[in-house]
C-alpha cells in the first residue's frame, strides 16, 4: 500500500513542482514569429540565441489543424486553423533542432541555435 | 488519404491496445457485466478530448498555451501509476486465482477496485485524443471538395483499423489462458508505462523544469521515431531515436524498479509446476 502512495506522491510531486516552476518562469522571453501557410513553415529556419528561452509564436494560416512538434525539443503542440499558439522553448545548447508538422510531413523546418 | 489514415491509426492505436486489454481483462477474470467501467471511463475519454478540443480552438491565452501541456503531464504521469498499479495487481493475482470463476471476481472486486480499469480507459483514450479530434476536425472543415473528402474518410478509416486491432486482442485475448494472459500483459503494460514515464521526463526536461541531458545515441539514419514503424515502437515501447540522458535514464530505472516488484517471487507464489495448477482459460 505506501508503495502505491509513494509512487503518487512522486507523481504529484512532479507535478505540482513543474507548475510552480512555470509560473515562476514567466518573464517575458523574447518572441520569435513563426507562420505554417500552404504546407510550408516560414521561414524554414529560425535562428535563435543559444542559452536563451525564447517563446515560438506559431501561426497557422491553413485551413486545417496542424501540430508543431519536435521529436529533438520534444514539444508537441496543436495549432488550429487560422490560431496563434505560443510554445515555449527553453534555453537551447548551440545546434540545430528539426520540427515538422505531425498533421503534415511535408512541412518541415529548423531552428538553428548559434 | 494515406497521411491521414497513418496519423489516426497512430493516434489511435494505444487507446485501441489499452481498451483491448481492460475489455479482456474483465472477461478474463468473469466481471463481463462490469464491463461499463471500462466503457464509461473510455467515453469519458472520448468527451474530455472534445472538450479540450473545444477549448483549444475556441479560446487562446497564456492559460491554453500551457494548459494542455500541463493537462497532457497529468495525463501522462496519471496512466504511468495506474497502469503499474494494475500489472503490479495482475502479477500478484494471476499467482493467486486458481478457483472458479466466482471467486475470481470477489477477489478481483476485493483487492483491484474496477474503478482503476475505469480510470486506464480513460487515460489511454484521453492522452492523444484532444489531437486526433483536432485533426479530425481540420479535415472535415475541409471535407467539401473530393480530396477533401478522400483525407477525412482516410482518417476514419484510420480509426476503424485501430478499433479493429483492439478488437483482435479481444478475440485473440479470450482464447489464451489467464496466466499467460496476465503474464503477457503485465510485461506489455510495463514496457508502455516505461515509454510514456521517458516521454514525461522529456516534456518535463523540454520545459526546464528538468536540466537538459545530452543525447545518449542516435539512430535516426536507421530507425527515425518520425516515421511509421519508428513511431509505432515510440508508442509501444518507448523507442526514441535520439532519446537523451534522462529519458533513457528514467525508462530503465523504471524497468528495474517495477519489473522488479513485479517479478520477484513473493512467498505468497505457490510452487509452480510446469504443467500442473494451470486453470484451464473458460469458453463463454
Amino acid at each position: 500500500m505506501h508503495r502505491r502512495l509513494a509512487l503518487l506522491a512522486v507523481g504529484l510531486a512532479l507535478g505540482l513542482l513543474s507548475i510552480a516552476r512555470i509560473a515562476a518562469a514567466a518573464d517575458t522571453p523574447p518572441e520569435i514569429p513563426l507562420t505554417l501557410d500552404k504546407n510550408q513553415f516560414q521561414p524554414s529556419e529560425v535562428k535563435v540565441k543559444a542559452n536563451t528561452p525564447f517563446v515560438l509564436v506559431v501561426t497557422n494560416k491553413g485551413a486545417k489543424a496542424a501540430e508543431f512538434e519536435s521529436k529533438d525539443l520534444r514539444v508537441e503542440k496543436v495549432v488550429p486553423a487560422g490560431k496563434t499558439v505560443n510554445v515555449r522553448i527553453r534555453a537551447l545548447k548551440p545546434g540545430t533542432y528539426a520540427f515538422f508538422d505531425d498533421f503534415n510531413k511535408q512541412a518541415t523546418g529548423r531552428i538553428v541555435a548559434e | 488519404m494515406g497521411g491521414a489514415f497513418v496519423v489516426t491509426l497512430r493516434e489511435g492505436f494505444e487507446a485501441a491496445l489499452i481498451l483491448g486489454i481492460v475489455y479482456t481483462y474483465l472477461q478474463k477474470i468473469g466481471a463481463e457485466r462490469h464491463y461499463s467501467y471500462a466503457t464509461w471511463g473510455g467515453a469519458l475519454g472520448v468527451l474530455a478530448s472534445v472538450w479540450l478540443g473545444v477549448l483549444v480552438t475556441a479560446f487562446s491565452g497564456p492559460l491554453l498555451d500551457l494548459g494542455p501541456d500541463v493537462i497532457a503531464l497529468c495525463v501522462i504521469f496519471v496512466a504511468v501509476i495506474v497502469l503499474t498499479w494494475h500489472g503490479y495487481w495482475m502479477r500478484q493475482h494471476a499467482r493467486a486465482v486458481r478457483g472458479e470463476v466466482q471467486s475470481r471476481i470477489d477477489a478481483a472486486q476485493v483487492t483491484h477496485r474496477l474503478w482503476i480499469i475505469g480510470l486506464i480507459a480513460f487515460t489511454g483514450v484521453f492522452r492523444e485524443g484532444a489531437e486526433t479530434v483536432l485533426f479530425l476536425w481540420g479535415l472535415l472543415t475541409q471535407a467539401t471538395s473530393p480530396s477533401g473528402w478522400a483525407s477525412a474518410l482516410g482518417a476514419f478509416l484510420g480509426l476503424a483499423t485501430a478499433a479493429a486491432l483492439g478488437w483482435t486482442i479481444f478475440r485473440g485475448g479470450r482464447r489464451i489462458s489467464l496466466q499467460r494472459f496476465f503474464a503477457i500483459t503485465s510485461i506489455l503494460l510495463l514496457l508502455l508505462a516505461a515509454g510514456m514515464l521517458s516521454t514525461g521526463l522529456g516534456r518535463l526536461e523540454a520545459m526546464g523544469v528538468l536540466p537538459q541531458s545530452p543525447t545518449v545515441w542516435d539512430t535516426s539514419f536507421a530507425l527515425d521515431d518520425h516515421g511509421f514503424i519508428g513511431g509505432f515502437l515510440g508508442g509501444l515501447i518507448g523507442y526514441r531515436a535520439r532519446p537523451s540522458l534522462l529519458e533513457v535514464g528514467g525508462y530503465l530505472v523504471y524497468l528495474i524498479v517495477a519489473g522488479a516488484m513485479l517479478f520477484r517471487s513473493g512467498p505468497a507464489a505457490p510452487r509452480s509446476r510446469p504443467t500442473g495448477g494451470r486453470v484451464p482459460a473458460h469458453s463463454s
